[in-house]
């Protein structure tokens, strides 16, 4: 028994220093997600260049920071939210990013740093199910946070994030671009009006149950979760009034293994192609400004490229600055 | 605990060497490490005691400690609550009873524990199969309000902490001798008196081995509040989580974590101090 | 009386009644599980508009959700087997120990179960990424070890005060050594503890999951992690499935063992 137990743990040695050989690792948070950017990604890529992709995950900041703060880096690129892309870039935690091979050019400018780039984007809008609302149904952020005239539960994004202090100081008449720097004691005071009907959902998953189960008839979405429910043949309402974008990012740890291949499978996963294969598979928006032209009207209708006209963008670099500061008082807030 | 033939086992009398590998196994691997990752707290952002004023200070952290222990209080005691009758009955049962009762318990801890919780959050919600069978009975007429508070913490993490408490007490009770209660009821005893004066004392050991896994347990716990409680009733170890992976703010998670250390381990020496050794527990 | 079942009384009633209620709170979210298992709404919408096996499918197409759960049995066992010898001989030193700082010694093992996973998940990881244990089999077995280790000296332990060291003393006053003593008297007479302890552990590693994100790497996924992630980005009913044939294979298991048990007696 014993040497057989040795035996297997001798396996998992060898088996987890194998996968250090040739190859790049690639880590994102897992699920559906993490399965369409294999698709539209990495199996193209190794096809094309050889070099194999070892998927890993989920996406773990203190992994991240504490693999570079040892110089023993395992991840070779990370997709990981903006807004947390470029404050690790501040902190010196990401390597920069080679512009010879990623065409910079051709990727929005929006979601395009010196150490991040996109790696999708999406919008949070407000969704609901018409049939709780037999009246006017809800249109604008403002009555989001009408409990009068839209009495029951809402659902809010849980985590200090771009999106919910935007649109709730949006609800509360600030201009679209005056946003920034944030008023948090009015966003703040905007939500406490609403504290007692929050129900926070903490990933995609959970606010579609959220919506679907008509526990929370009406919330703030990313809007391809609702996609995805309309897909199923759910009916659900969707008013794209001041839809916030927001972003993933693709990094390169600091002291990545293989840098050069990160940057190759970072410009091959951002090229029109992919990024339109991936926006296929998940419905989330492609960063390339290339891509669009390479998908199906239909697709392109449901997202948040169709929806420029009403659109703000959540301000990344401000929320890079401040992401500490607001992060400690959203939790504080949230826990008062 | 002192014994007719000590002699006969003079290595006992030290015992350090049974307990060298486990002693040398936590401090290479738990005390080097976490004190490492906890000095971060007084140097990280800067050197000093800021993390712990800020801690000390505000009203939120006080409120979340105060939480931390009032759930894992709760917890502990409406666990013992149901486990004692569980573990004296299958001691008790006819042994087809007992053993489906036994296994039961054991089912219930064998699926995926997120899964369990997850169920759970479906099944407390307004809309959930729960409050759709007592409205439909008439026994209320509003949703009860069940997940996403105090309440549905409490179930979620009863229902995972329910098998840490039955087996102990299960243990002790099983090695108690039925004629001890025979004798209390030819002494006149009532069932109340035998149960509340003789079954009771004698399950202490078990009882505290079980509430002391809970209780600590549940102060350190994550996975099932995040799911099921509300934010206003955060725990600490989601606090500390926060801290940690979304912010990765190590000097105050950290800070945090020694603060719930330093008050667990006090209330815990204090224990031993006012009633000395509990027997039966580690 | 209380502790014969005959001779309770309407006393049995209400045992019986409280234990059939608690069953009931423990079997409610497995049903749940199993009937979502079949039932074919994506957003776990109960009762089902329809039934399906199509979350079986999809878990059987998709090798990973089998390679998570050896993997997760794997390192589950073999903390099992390191927590309960560690724990016995730690449990047996402070219980029978005469030494001096036994009551710091024993608050002193309870620390891992007291500090926050997360925070030993960092600290470890941090350290076995200096030392080259991180991503490895050897440091995903140490964290859990010392995470499952409190539990199993509290059960040992336990059961250890409860019986008499001179039980042991008469064995070898009859002629056996000390260790055939321990061996053959002692353990046996602790095997419930034992058995809680090796329970507790095996549990701890198998359900635990914010360790093991750190600790995963690519070849070590365990089911509680793909679980994880699974959750948040999909509410998939295939995690139903998953735990459904997990409650199948226990129940399975135990039917073994109950006929087993019958076996040898007969």
């Amino acid at each position: 028994m014993k040497s057989r137990i040795f035996a297997l743990a001798a396996a998992g040695l060898l088996a987890s220093q194998a996968a250090a050989a040739e190859d790049m690792v690639f880590t994102s948070w897992g699920g559906t997600t993490q399965d369409a950017q294999a698709e539209a990604w990495a199996e193209p890529f190794t096809a094309e260049s050889g070099i194999n992709i070892i998927q890993d995950g989920p996406t773990d900041y203190g992994k991240l920071k504490a693999m570079v703060e040892a110089g023993n880096v395992a991840w070779d690129v990370v997709d990981v939210e903006f807004d947390y892309a470029l404050q690790a870039s501040n902190q010196g935690l990401l390597e920069p990013l080679d512009f010879d091979v990623i065409d910079r050019e051709s990727l929005d400018p929006r979601f395009t740093s010196d150490y991040a780039v996109g790696s999708f984007y999406y919008s949070f809008v407000l969704g609901y199910n018409p049939a709780h609302f037999s009246g006017d149904a809800p249109e604008s952020l403002s009555d989001l946070f009408d409990l009068e005239a839209f009495p029951g539960k809402r659902t809010f994004y849980k985590w200090s994030a771009p999106g919910v202090i935007e649109a709730a100081l949006l609800a509360d008449g600030v201009p679209a671009d005056e946003l920034y720097p944030l008023d948090l004691d009015r966003a703040f005071a905007k939500l406490d009006t609403i504290k007692s009907e929050i129900i926070w959902w903490a990933g995609g998953a959970q606010s579609q149950q959220l919506l679907a189960s008509g526990e929370a008839p009406i919330g703030f979405f990313w809007n391809g979760r609702l996609t995805a429910l309309q897909d199923d043949g759910m009916d659900v309402g969707i008013s794209w009034d001041h839809n916030i974008t927001a972003a993933d990012a693709l990094v390169v740890p600091k002291g990545a293994p293989n840098k050069e291949a990160a940057m190759a499978y970072i410009a091959h996963a951002t090229s029109a192609e992919a990024q339109a294969e991936f926006a296929r598979l998940s419905s989330y928006a492609p960063i390339n400004l290339g891509s669009p032209e390479l998908m199906d009207s239909e697709i392109r209708a449901t997202l948040p490229d169709a929806q420029t006209a009403v659109q703000v963008n959540a301000d990344m670099a401000y929320w890079a600055e401040h992401r500490d500061e607001i992060g400690n008082r959203w939790y504080a807030w949230q826990a008062e | 605990m002192s014994s007719t033939f000590a002699l006969a086992r003079p290595r006992m009398r030290k015992g350090t060497g049974m307990i060298l590998p486990a002693l040398v196994l936590l401090l290479a691997f738990f005390v080097v490490p976490v004190a490492l990752l906890l000095s971060r707290s007084v140097t990280e952002p800067e050197l000093g005691l800021q993390n712990y004023r800020e801690l000390l200070a505000s009203g939120t952290y006080a409120k979340i400690f105060f939480n931390t222990f009032l759930v894992a209080g709760l917890v502990t005691l409406i666990t013992a609550l149901l486990a004692f009758p569980v573990a004296w009955a299958l001691v008790i049962m006819p042994r087809l009873l007992a053993g489906l009762l036994f296994a039961i318990v054991l089912l219930s801890m064998w699926t995926n524990l997120l899964a369990r919780t997850y169920a759970w959050m479906v099944l407390l919600q307004q809309t959930g199969l729960i409050n759709r069978t007592l409205m439909q009975f008439g026994l209320t007429s509003e949703p009860i309000p069940l997940v996403n508070n105090l309440t549905g913490v409490t179930i979620g993490m009863v229902y995972i902490m329910l098998p840490f408490m039955v087996l102990p007490i299960y243990g002790v009770i099983r090695k108690i001798d039925p004629a001890i209660l025979q004798a209390a009821a030819l002494c006149g005893a009532t069932r109340l008196q035998a149960l509340g004066r003789v079954l009771l004392p004698l399950a202490v050991p078990g009882i505290a081995s079980g509430a002391l896994m809970v209780f600590v347990m549940s102060l350190g716990y994550f996975v099932t509040p995040a799911l099921l409680g509300g934010t206003s009733n955060m725990m600490l170890a989601e606090m500390i989580a926060q801290q940690v992976q979304s912010l990765v703010n190590w000097g105050l998670g950290g800070a945090a974590a020694f603060i719930l250390l330093v008050v667990t381990l006090s209330l815990y020496a204090l224990q031993l101090r006012l009633i000395g050794e509990p027997k039966g527990t580690a | 009386m209380l502790l014969t079942f005959e001779k309770m009384g309407a006393w049995r009633w209400g045992l019986g009644l409280i234990c059939a209620l608690v069953a009931l709170f423990l079997l409610l979210p497995i049903v749940f599980i199993i009937a979502l298992s079949f039932g074919d709404s994506r957003w776990l919408i109960f009762p089902p508009p329809g039934w399906t096996l199509r979350w079986y499918e999809e878990l059987f197409a998709d090798p990973r959700w089998i390679e998570s759960a050896l993997t997760s049995a794997k390192i589950g066992l073999i903390v099992t087997v390191f927590s309960v010898a560690l724990g016995l001989l730690a449990s047996i030193g402070l219980v029978r120990g005469r030494f001096k700082g036994k009551a710091v010694l024993r608050t002193f093992f309870l620390t891992p179960m007291v500090l926050p996973v997360v925070i030993l998940a960092v600290a470890l990881y941090a350290l076995f990424l200096r030392i080259g244990l991180s991503g490895t089999l050897v440091g995903f077995v140490i964290a859990h070890v010392v995470i499952a280790l409190p539990f199993s000296i509290i059960a040992i332990s336990g059961a250890l005060e409860t019986f008499d060291p001179a039980i042991e003393d008469a064995a070898v006053v009859c002629g056996a050594s000390p260790w055939e003593a321990r061996l053959r008297v002692t353990l046996p007479a602790i095997s419930h503890g034992l058995f809680s302890a090796a329970i507790f552990s095996f549990l701890i590693s198998w359900d635990e999951v914010v360790i093991a994100i750190f600790m995963a790497s690519p070849t070590l996924q365990t089911l509680p992690v793909r679980i994880w992630g699974t959750l948040r980005q999909d509410l998939t009913p295939v995690i139903a499935a998953a735990s459904t044939l997990l409650v199948a294979l226990t129940i399975l298991l135990m039917l073994a063992a109950a006929l087993l048990r019958k076996g040898k007696k007969a």
